[in-house]
């Protein structure tokens, strides 16, 4: 995915008929693409753009919403917040969910795709199972799970009660230790069929030729696994890695309908802090300034990512498209 | 050809407005009195449904007194109405008629020029109605911001089947007494406490009671203007000292830090807790939650002395609920508010057990001896102190609510908390 | 020629088993079937038993099944009030998003300008943008454009949100359609709209129908936007209805669950209904390129 354009330049083929008079065709032409660009640009940038640029210009005042915009404090809300505590707990839950996300959620994707493999009969069944979660909406799935994670009564407790006649009965939810792995067992349950979808896809794809050569060279599953499924599925497993930090750097809904980001902050995300401490407290400059934090941790990790690690996916997509 | 059509097509995608919409879309702006067509916003606080019922037919009624006026409601769930009011606030659109708890957030709102100034209207009969002390929890520099409709104090309510089990046989008036009552409900095996400290405010109650009978009046006041050691000053701390003693024990139910206030009506409803330390509004409540079948006996008792505190033990720290009218809002809002807060509505509220009156001549139609009591203890308190989380503005009221949640976790010490609450005070007042 | 013909043939009977065994796959699949469906299958089930079933016994089915829940709700007329302003707000949102972003994307892919890279870079910004943060100013320009407390504001504002996506998948989509058919279509005479209208969107289908599945969903689940910018509950949609409902029914999870069943099944429906083209669509779109 080309998100910031590299130094490659593109040679396009222009592919249009020829023009009967060269004026008026420029014309034309220039009118078509302005038509065909102009509603969803202007509807972007009025609806996005300009209140997110807003929103980074009150960051730098100290407001409350509601007098009128004289307080100009400069970068002073960035610098409360990088001495609160509370918000550097924010995020640290912010990249421990990318971390998890990365270490569990995607391999456990990826684990599910290759057992489903190309042929596996049936396969398609399954897959239509594990997407169902993503296309509920996060109240639903948070007013579940929090009948399941109930204290005293709730569905897990039963479970495990029955399995072990000892077993006390858990916080969980309530529980600041365990709250965020809690919250991290729904947003798996929620996600990762989006993830198992983007990836039997690509392995759809894999020629079977190559993998019967290597079949006939007398490689194991496994080793066919390894050595050639995989690397196949690079493009598509850095773009889900892509989509995954984005998604945990931006999440909300989820935690918020669960937990608020409670108890004590132990589940606080950078959404929930902005919403809370921000808007809520009616300190619009300082949640501002924590949404443009929000906003530029995005931007640096997917410019680097981008240039480091995409750099030959995007490259093989312009080649195809001059070809 | 092709192109037209399809510019055409496209073009009215665009601009069309989808069905059914243009009926709810608009918002009712200012207007005059009169005769002609007035719609009101009016945003309540969601009770149970019953409850929510009642609300609506007094604006039925008023609509049916009042042919051009129609009232649209609002019913909304409590921290879903803080999270709205605070957004539309912001924006500068305040709904016609909303809930408000008084106190420093109400007079933000006025001070940002978003809220109707009720003083002329109060002058005369409508004001005098109204039991004074009530009346200024809305009341700033002489300039009142809204009108209450209930107003009472924090107590205990017990399940008194639970104590009998306990064998408790006199109900506590000091802390030591309290919290020996505690140890014998656990004891017995019953959970003491049923407390909602996912949601913050239940929680800060308990600190505020304390700081209340420690300091009294002398020492929150001497806080609130900044003097001394502002919030740090000893009466804050030892409030959470004394807190921490009965955190101690762990009287609480199981997840109650998690747990949101409904999950603590739903403790006592379903006898799963002994007691809580709650509004008037709470037997109520706790009553909408007994199973078929079942009865709930509940009990009343004052939030006990502190040994060796200054403050009064006839004190008292609570608050109500009340409307204040946004800036555009039509003067027929005034009017229904008038209604609204007439005798008859009191009454029949009151009666009801939905809140306290605020209105003379209502205050005998409480049939609920719990409300009774809670009307006494307000009726005699000396100093009468509202919720924390209302009566600061937010920066302080957030403070407050974090720093005693996190003592109910354990992850902080009383001196931390206060600390917490005067920097955040010293901020936030330094510029009023 | 015949004996390595049956060297391959002993080769590929050799690869059958030597693939890894179906059993335990089987045993993984379901094992993760289960993991997902148990919570989908608490809530259905649990709206058929009565809250005091589900108190004694969680984990049981209902015995026997009781309807009155979901009778209570479907007879209210709010449910059906918010369940129209969301299909309202859901197609509406899914017609104009692909109207406008299509015409877009085909821009972006086929007609080259100065500034093209520039602009389509502009648009992908969107990606990185939290909505929490863009609230308050969104919503005082809501207001300003008169759209406050309008399905038509939540409408625009979801659709200007989903355009940077949508672009995108498309855009990729468009550049895999192959330049032979283009250039077909202008030797027959016809111009870059023709093109565009009856050759390349036709074509598009499956791209198409997985942004509409997704942006279905996305609306239909949308819970922030509307609750923020919705006053009056006449337009509340969905999501709304049941913080609602919960409010109400407190502790009633038999009706708590009847409710979000009852907002589950047109989400599921539509999945469904487009889930074939779910993997074709992404495939194509070469989203997987890149």
């Amino acid at each position: 995915m080309q998100l910031i354009s590299p130094s490659a330049t593109e040679t396009e083929v222009k592919s249009e008929r020829p023009p009967a008079s060269p004026a008026r065709s420029r014309i034309r032409r220039a009118s078509i693409i302005l038509l065909f660009l102009l509603p969803s640009v202007i509807l972007y940038t009025v609806l996005v753009v300009v209140p997110i640029i807003q929103a980074a210009y009150y960051s730098l005042f100290r407001w409350d919403g509601l007098e009128p915009l004289v307080n100009f404090v400069g970068l002073h809300n960035y610098l409360l917040a990088f001495s609160n505590p509370v918000f550097l707990e924010t995020f640290a839950h912010n990249l421990l969910i990318v971390a998890l996300s990365l270490c569990i959620e995607l391999p456990f994707a990826l684990l599910v795709s290759l057992v489903i493999g190309k042929k596996l009969p049936g396969g398609m069944i399954f897959r239509a199972i594990f997407f169902m979660p993503f296309v509920i909406s996060e109240v639903i799935a948070g007013v579940i799970w929090q009948f399941i994670y109930r204290p005293d009564g709730g569905l897990l407790d039963a479970i495990l009660q029955a399995l072990n006649p000892h077993f006390q009965g858990g916080l969980w939810l309530a529980d600041p230790r365990i709250t965020l792995i809690c919250i991290f067992v729904v947003i798996v349950w929620k996600y990762f069929g989006l993830y198992v979808v983007l990836y039997t896809a690509a392995i759809q794809n894999v020629p079977d030729e190559i993998v019967e050569a290597a079949r006939v060279d007398g490689a194991t599953g496994l080793q066919v696994t390894r050595y050639i499924t995989i690397p196949l599925l690079g493009t598509t497993i850095r773009l889900s890695i892509l989509l995954s930090v984005l998604g945990s750097l931006q999440i909300f809904d989820i935690i918020y309908v669960m937990t608020h980001g409670g108890p004590i902050h132990a589940s606080e995300v950078f959404a929930t802090y902005l919403i809370t401490y921000g808007i809520n407290a009616f300190a619009m400059g300082y949640g501002s300034a924590i949404g443009v934090v929000m906003f530029l941790t995005c931007f640096v990790f997917a410019l680097m990512y981008q240039r480091f690690a995409m750099q030959r996916d995007v490259a093989s997509s312009i080649a195809m498209q001059e070809a | 050809m092709k192109r037209r059509e399809f510019l055409a097509s496209m073009g009215g995608l665009v601009l069309a407005s989808p069905l059914a919409i243009s009926a709810c879309g608009n918002t009712s702006t200012g207007s005059t009195t009169g005769n002609q067509k007035v719609t009101i916003n009016w945003w309540f606080l969601d009770g149970q449904a019953k409850q929510n019922a009642d609300w609506q037919n007094v604006a039925k009624q008023y609509m049916k007194a009042h042919p051009n006026v129609t009232i649209k409601t609002t019913i909304i769930e409590n921290q879903a109405f803080k999270q709205k009011l605070a957004t539309v606030m912001q924006a500068g659109q305040p709904p016609d008629i909303f809930h408000s708890w008084g106190g420093g957030i109400l007079f933000n709102y006025a001070k940002a020029g978003l809220v109707k100034d009720l003083t002329p209207d109060l002058q005369g009969g409508w004001g005098d109605s109204f039991s004074q002390s009530a009346l200024n929890v809305y009341a700033q520099n002489g300039h009142n911001w809204g009108v209450p409709w209930d107003m009472g104090g924090i107590a205990f309510y017990y399940n008194k089947d639970l104590f009998a089990k306990a064998n408790i046989t006199q109900l506590p008036t000091t802390w030591s007494q309290f919290l020996q009552v505690v140890q014998q409900l656990k004891s017995a095996g019953i959970t003491p406490i049923a407390l909602g400290e996912g949601d913050k405010w239940p929680g800060h109650y308990w600190w505020a009671y304390l700081a209340t009978r420690i300091g009294g009046k002398a020492g929150f006041d001497a806080a609130a203007t900044q003097q001394g050691a502002g919030f740090a000053s000893q009466p804050f701390v030892e409030a959470g000292q004394r807190l921490q003693e009965l955190i101690a024990l762990k009287p609480f139910q199981k997840g109650f830090l998690g747990a949101v206030y409904n999950d603590e009506i739903t403790a006592m409803g379903t006898g799963k807790a002994a007691m809580e330390l709650m509004g008037q509004w709470a037997p109520a409540a706790d009553e909408g939650q007994v199973p078929k079948g079942k009865t709930l006996n509940l009990g009343f008792f004052p939030f006990p002395m502190v040994e060796g505190g200054a403050g009064n033990p006839n004190d008292v720290f609570g608050g109500g609920g009340g409307y204040a009218v946004g800036k555009n809002a039509p003067q027929e809002a005034v009017d229904f508010l008038k209604f609204f807060t007439s005798v008859q509505v009191q009454r029949a509220f009151g009666k009801a057990g939905y809140l306290t009156p605020v209105v003379k001549g209502a205050s005998d139609a409480l049939t609920n001896p719990l409300l009774r009591d809670v009307q006494n203890m307000v009726a005699h308190a000396p100093y009468f102190q509202l919720y924390y989380d209302q009566y600061f503005p937010p920066a302080i009221a957030n403070a407050v609510l974090d720093g005693t949640q996190a003592l109910y976790a354990g992850t902080t010490t009383p001196q931390a908390v206060a600390q917490q609450v005067q920097a955040a005070a010293a901020t936030a007042l330094q510029g009023s | 020629m015949y004996a390595l013909v049956q060297q391959r043939r002993f080769a590929q009977r050799r690869i059958i088993q030597k693939s890894v065994p179906l059993i335990p796959r089987y045993i993984i699949c379901v094992a993760v079937a289960i993991f997902v469906l148990v919570p989908m299958l608490v809530a259905i089930l649990g709206g058929f038993r009565t809250n005091a079933d589900l108190n004694s016994a969680p984990f049981a089915l209902p015995n026997p099944w009781h309807f009155e829940n979901f009778a209570g709700i479907v007879t209210q007329p709010v449910f059906w009030l918010s369940f129209w302003n969301s299909l309202v707000v859901t197609v509406a949102t899914v017609v104009l998003l692909l109207a406008i972003s299509c015409p877009a994307a085909f821009v972006f892919a086929r007609m080259d300008f100065p500034g093209r890279q520039m602009v389509f870079n502009f648009l992908l910004i969107g990606f990185l943008f939290p909505f929490a943060m863009a609230i308050l100013p969104l919503y005082i320009m809501l207001r300003g454009l008169g759209l406050l407390n309008t399905l038509q504001g939540v409408i625009l504002t979801q659709v200007a949100f989903g355009v940077p996506a949508t672009v995108l998948i498309l855009r990729n989509f468009f550049w895999a359609i192959p330049r032979e058919l283009e250039d077909a279509t202008y030797i027959d005479g016809g111009t870059p709209v023709d093109f565009f209208w009856h050759v390349l969107l036709p074509l598009a289908r499956p791209a198409l129908a997985v942004i509409a599945m997704l942006t279905m969903v996305a609306s239909w689940n949308n819970f922030l936007l509307p609750l923020l910018t919705l006053g009056d509950q006449s337009t509340w949609t969905l999501p709304l209805g049941i913080m609602q409902f919960q409010t109400e029914h407190l502790t009633d999870w038999a009706a708590i669950m009847a409710y979000i069943t009852l907002c589950m099944i047109p989400a599921i429906i539509f999945y469904l209904l487009a889930e074939r083209y779910l993997v074709s669509g992404l495939t194509t779109s070469g989203a997987l390129r890149g």
